[in-house]
């Protein structure tokens, strides 16, 4: 690991750390001692950054941006992480298994890869959202803690095709090599040529996807808050963006702030997926 | 040329059964909504009437026969309608023709924005490849190409909206109105989206440029003693469009998706506030049209960039052939 780390480059070894910082305050953040993310502070509403008390400021309700920023690191990364390894789990098994057995399978899967890939990834999480949490009552709204996992099972869907193609992909380029020929002609079950040979080959070039996917979440959970299907009561950081999106002249650090959380993380993810991307193509190169 | 008409035929095939499917994916949403459609839209004082709207409405009819309903409407330019508590009609297909076009516009401006400024950009930053300063413009490029382009939107909006005041940070102005005020009032809109594309669009060209310039027919146009921009255009440029265009159609869906967020930040009135307005006010047969011409129009518009490909690099056309 320590090995792993000392090769990378000076931009993926900022955006680890980046990333670990972030995960770590999402899940150890309660135990710093900030003031409660939904408690506003009725003597310092707006105020700016490194202000006693408030590090990150507060917004024009007086909410602490800090506690904000942590608090929502929680459900953000929380619904990023649950939803691309349910997408990513399901979407590279139907890949994997379709590129394997070909025929009509293949045709099937494929087909509903590409149905799902016609509505554009945004269009198709706020349809699902827009329809699944959608209140018996008008009046009333659904429970916040429904609607995360309404938001989570959406972008699962969203995440699916876009994992399965590659794994598909991935998969119909080593399902023809010798070893695997090989391994067939000597008789191995299908399900154990799979297993041995064909996932962990595919597996690679899954991992740097994820993390672009990891990304892509991100930015859905942010877009799916401003155009008003998201988290509500600011507890992502969509919701801390959707919040004060019309506010600009008026504590302008709450949007600022959260804005450059989200930026940065994404950024993180996009740079190591694409690291890794990297040097699975050297790999792939020497062979 | 049968092949040509044969695979041309097989393609069409291809990209309707896409199309069917993912309208009928949204036809079988409505049937999950956790409210039953008619509790939502039938309001009627007797039996009489009540059974006039839901027979109206195809709520009586299986999945399939819903969605077949809808499809023929869909196909006559009948795109449904919002339907109010008072049993009033009110069709979408008005509401579509004025929000479609503005839309639309926002995204041909940054297709257009995107496209002229990266072909430069990655010319240039492939010309300097290997320099010191190469490593520099690959991240900086990377790392533009990674920022949510709402965020570019809400950050210009507050900059150069809001506190320096150069840009209106919101508000739509129809062209036909007043041309230069239209245009004023695109600028953010349109940068936000188009920052993060001309990134993208400026890295794929440059890699690209570059594989190209260590390509065999490249080194044989050199010792042949062709001009520079003799080789660039036609050996090098060539090739590369091709990829350029391809990912710039396949882009398309992400800045339909991405112009969604960003007239809802700038209150433009396209399809993004239509929808946003949709799903507001539960109008789900107007979702349901909205989401499939999305979708017809990016399969469509793919197809055509598949055909227009093939035309440019005749590889490309072998390929799908294989």
């Amino acid at each position: 690991m320590r090995k792993f780390f000392s090769q990378m480059t000076l931009p993926s070894k900022l955006s680890a750390i980046w990333i670990a910082f972030v995960c770590s305050l999402a899940l150890f953040g309660w135990l710093l001692p900030l003031p409660n993310p939904s408690e506003f502070d009725s003597d310092a509403p707006g105020v700016g950054l490194f202000s006693p008390g408030h590090l990150l400021g507060t917004d024009a309700g007086g909410y602490d941006l800090l506690s904000n920023i942590v608090n929502g690191a929680r459900t953000s990364l929380m619904i990023a992480f649950i939803s691309v390894g349910l997408g990513g789990v399901i979407g590279s098994a139907l890949g994997i298994i379709s590129a394997y057995r070909r025929g009509r399978l293949d045709y099937l899967v494929s087909t509903g890869f590409n149905m799902l890939l016609a509505i554009p990834n945004l269009v198709l999480g706020l349809a699902l959202v827009a329809v699944l949490a959608t209140s018996t009552d008008g009046a009333v709204q659904i429970p916040s803690s429904r609607r995360i996992i309404i938001i989570i099972f959406s972008l699962t869907v969203v995440i699916i095709p876009i994992l399965g193609r590659i794994a598909r992909g991935a998969t119909l380029t080593w399902a023809n090599r010798e070893f695997v020929v090989a391994a067939r002609s000597m008789g191995m079950r299908d399900r154990d040529i799979v297993v041995r040979h064909v996932v962990p080959n595919v597996l690679p070039a899954i991992y740097a996807v994820l993390f672009l996917a990891v990304g892509v979440v991100i930015v859905a959970e942010g877009a799916l808050s401003l155009l008003g299907v998201g988290v509500i009561d600011g507890v992502s950081w969509g919701a801390m963006i959707a919040r004060v999106a019309g506010e600009f002249t008026y504590a302008p650090q709450s949007m600022y702030v959260p804005v450059t959380v989200l930026a940065l993380t994404v950024i993180a993810f996009n740079q190591l997926g694409d690291y890794l991307r990297g040097r699975l193509d050297l790999r792939e190169g020497k062979i | 040329m049968p092949y040509r008409i044969f695979f041309a035929l097989q393609r069409i095939v291809q990209l309707l059964v896409v199309i069917v499917g993912a309208t009928f994916f949204v036809s079988l949403l409505l049937q999950l909504l956790p409210v039953g459609l008619e509790e939502l839209y039938v309001f009627a004082i007797d039996e009489a009437s009540r059974q006039a709207q839901i027979e109206l409405l195809h709520l009586d009819a299986n999945p399939v026969m819903f969605y077949l309903y809808w499809l023929w409407d869909f196909v006559r330019g009948d795109f449904g309608s919002y339907v109010y508590s008072t049993g009033i009609l009110d069709p979408v297909a008005p509401r579509l023709g004025d929000a479609l076009p503005v839309s639309l516009r926002i995204v041909v401006y940054v297709q257009i924005v995107a496209l002229t400024a990266s072909i430069p950009l990655g010319i240039f930053t492939a010309y300097r490849s290997g320099r010191r300063s190469d490593k520099a413009i690959s991240y900086g490029l990377f790392t533009a190409a990674s920022v949510p382009n709402f965020v570019f939107a809400l950050v210009m909006a507050a900059f150069f909206g809001a506190t320096l005041g150069w840009f209106p940070p919101l508000g739509y102005t129809p062209p036909g109105e007043d041309f230069l005020e239209h245009l004023r009032g695109m600028v953010l809109p349109v940068a936000a989206l188009a920052i993060p594309t001309i990134a993208s669009y400026t890295r794929l060209l440059r890699t690209d440029v570059i594989a190209a310039m260590r390509e065999d027919y490249v080194t044989m146009a050199v010792s042949k003693g062709l001009s520079n921009t003799r080789i660039l255009f036609t050996h090098v440029l060539r090739p590369s469009s091709v990829t350029l265009f391809t990912s710039a159609a396949l882009n398309m869906g992400g800045l339909i998706g991405g112009s969604l967020v960003i007239e809802q930040i700038f209150s433009i009135p396209g399809m993004g506030s239509e929808i946003g307005l949709a799903i507001f006010s539960r109008q789900y047969f107007a979702l349901q049209s909205y989401v499939a011409i999305v979708a017809v129009g990016f399969v469509i518009f793919n197809g055509i960039i598949d055909v227009v490909v093939g035309f440019v690099d005749p590889r490309a056309r072998e390929r799908t052939r294989a």
